[in-house]
């Protein structure tokens, strides 16, 4: 699939501005943003719900309507509510009816982790099992690509952590899967590629550990004993600078050459290096404007501590 | 498609609101307005089961309106246009939901008719009359289609028991048209509700719908028409 220069605005807010993007057969793939960032907008393009106002959105080969009719995609859209008088079995053996090869729907019902559930009705499931049950409904014709947009939003932590393994144990089959969300550490722990998008534009596109790099590398902490904090920012590849109690945390681009010239200033007391979170990397990409004064969360552990400069 | 009406015709009769307003209240208000006050009227016991089996099947028929409305609000719309179904197939889907779902209100109120109240009539005329009255929901089934896809989920709800009650009385599907006013008793057989019944009660009495009755329906027929097709323009591709 693909957009070239797709735009789609609604009265004076361009809410896709000039995204262009490619998907290869098989990724799992992160739409990472805050909330009003465009997601949703995208995946409507995406799914021929909405038409872009300039440039163009292929799937397939096709437009999105023609792949969507085909049976090529399923879609699993945001805040749907659940449909009702229906039980689980009905919803999704009808569904399974509209595509041209579905998958059997005892095999969807085990896929979702929603098995058990088939003769319930669905307007009577928790949150939890109501996403699970959608997303049968995405996959039980067996598309190509499949489409999630914020699957996870309103679910707790347990009914999150097994929609997850549902949807890998998806995706491990070889399907094109994309998701919205705006968790971090979901687009981190379940895609092989986050794509972020911010007022309607891609800000960066690549792997967790690429987005951790483009964002400024590395962030060296270290105390500041009551001394001053004049001329931190002049230091060899210091981006930012964020004062926290006694401890100045410096975001730089250099991490060597910054610890060289603390060393010349005899500031290493309870020196600290590690690379920047993914927070720190997306508050980084997606405001760039008041980057030097962004608050940077706490940083989470670190995979590795690569200084490798990387352009995403 | 027939999965699709399999679909909504289940979660029809599901909806317990349905089968109250539109099988059990008909079915009750004709079994109340022919036997009390001990009126044994024999004519007005088949007219007044004409009329409600109308008020019935227009009143399951604006349901259908109700369905789409709830669909459209809930998501499950937008559901369907991620799914290989084109949206002709689904708005044909509907229409064809909302003509199924009209058979239980004429049915329930012919068979009250002919078991509780003792209605005799020639085997041909029972058929006649629930065939007419079938085919007689039409327009009102696009009635509610026009409403549905036009309105909120709650406006529809309004909208449509507004259109019900106004057409059921001023068409004398409730209280026949002897007991109205001068001025009510001309309006009354240019509605659509009033030529519906008639449809039955020609046939009750032994002679065709009359030229008349066709004109006033087919003209409401494609004025709701065209207003079911204007609001699912507007709306079909932005829900």
């Amino acid at each position: 699939m693909s957009f070239t220069g797709a735009v789609k605005t609604f009265g004076a807010v361009r809410a896709v501005d000039g995204v262009d993007l490619e998907l290869a057969a098989g990724e799992t793939v992160a739409l990472l943003g805050r909330n009003g960032a465009g997601k949703s907008t995208a995946i409507s393009l995406l799914l021929g719900l909405h038409e872009p106002d300039e440039g163009v959105v292929r799937l397939f080969g096709g437009t999105p309507e023609e792949s969507v009719r085909a049976g090529r995609v399923g879609a699993m859209l945001q805040d749907g509510r659940p449909v009702p008088r229906v039980t689980v079995g009905e919803l999704v053996g009808f569904v399974a009816r509209t595509y041209p090869r579905p998958i059997p729907v005892a095999e969807a019902l085990e896929l979702a982790g929603v098995a058990e559930l088939a003769d319930r009705r669905v307007d009577r499931l928790s949150g939890g099992q109501q996403q699970r049950v959608r997303f049968a409904v995405a996959l039980i014709g067996n598309p190509a690509l499949i489409v999630l947009d914020e699957p996870t939003a309103a679910l707790d932590v347990e009914a999150r952590h097994a929609f997850w393994v549902s949807m890998r144990a998806y995706a491990r089959r070889g399907h094109t899967v994309l998701f919205s969300t705006h968790y971090l550490e979901e687009a981190d722990a379940n895609a092989d590629r986050i794509v972020v998008i911010d007022r309607g534009r891609i800000v960066a596109d690549g792997s967790g550990e690429q987005l951790r790099r483009a964002a400024g590398g590395n962030l060296v902490s270290f105390d500041l004993a009551g001394a001053g904090t004049e001329g931190l920012t002049l230091l060899p590849g210091v981006v930012s600078v964020e004062v926290r109690g006694d401890r100045a945390r410096l975001r730089t681009e250099d991490s060597d050459a910054t610890v060289i010239a603390l060393a010349e200033r005899g500031a290493i007391r309870g020196l600290e290096v590690v690379a920047a979170s993914l927070d720190d990397a997306f508050l980084a990409l997606t405001s760039p404007s008041d980057a030097a004064s962004a608050p940077s969360s706490p940083p989470s552990p670190p995979p590795s501590s690569s200084a490798n400069l990387e352009a995403v | 498609m027939l999965g699709y009406l399999r679909l909504e015709v289940r979660r029809t009769l599901r909806d317990t609101g349905f089968v109250i307003g539109g099988v059990v209240m008909p079915v009750a208000m004709y079994l109340l307005f022919t036997n009390l006050g001990g009126g044994d009227d024999d004519s007005w016991k088949t007219a007044s089961m004409v009329g409600m089996a109308a008020y019935g099947a227009m009143g399951s028929a604006l349901n259908t309106g109700g369905g789409v409305a709830e669909d459209k609000a809930n998501g499950w719309l937008r559901q369907l246009r991620v799914t290989p179904m084109t949206p002709r197939q689904v708005v044909t889907g509907r229409a064809l939901t909302g003509a199924v779902t009209v058979l239980p209100a004429i049915l329930a109120v012919l068979a009250a008719g002919g078991v509780v109240n003792g209605v005799r009539l020639d085997a041909w005329k029972w058929a006649a009359i629930a065939l007419l009255l079938w085919l007689g929901s039409i327009p009102f089934t696009l009635l509610g289609l026009g409403n549905g896809y036009r309105l909120t989920a709650q406006t529809t709800g309004v909208a449509n028991l507004g259109c019900n009650l106004v057409m059921a009385v001023v068409g004398g599907l409730w209280f026949p048209l002897s007991l109205f006013p001068e001025w009510l008793r001309s309006v009354s057989p240019y509605m659509p509700t009033n030529r519906f019944a008639q449809l039955g009660t020609a046939v009750a009495d032994g002679h065709a719908p009359t030229l008349g009755a066709l004109l006033v329906l087919t003209f409401w027929l494609l004025a709701f028409g065209s207003y079911a097709v204007t609001s699912y323009r507007m709306t079909a591709r932005t829900v």
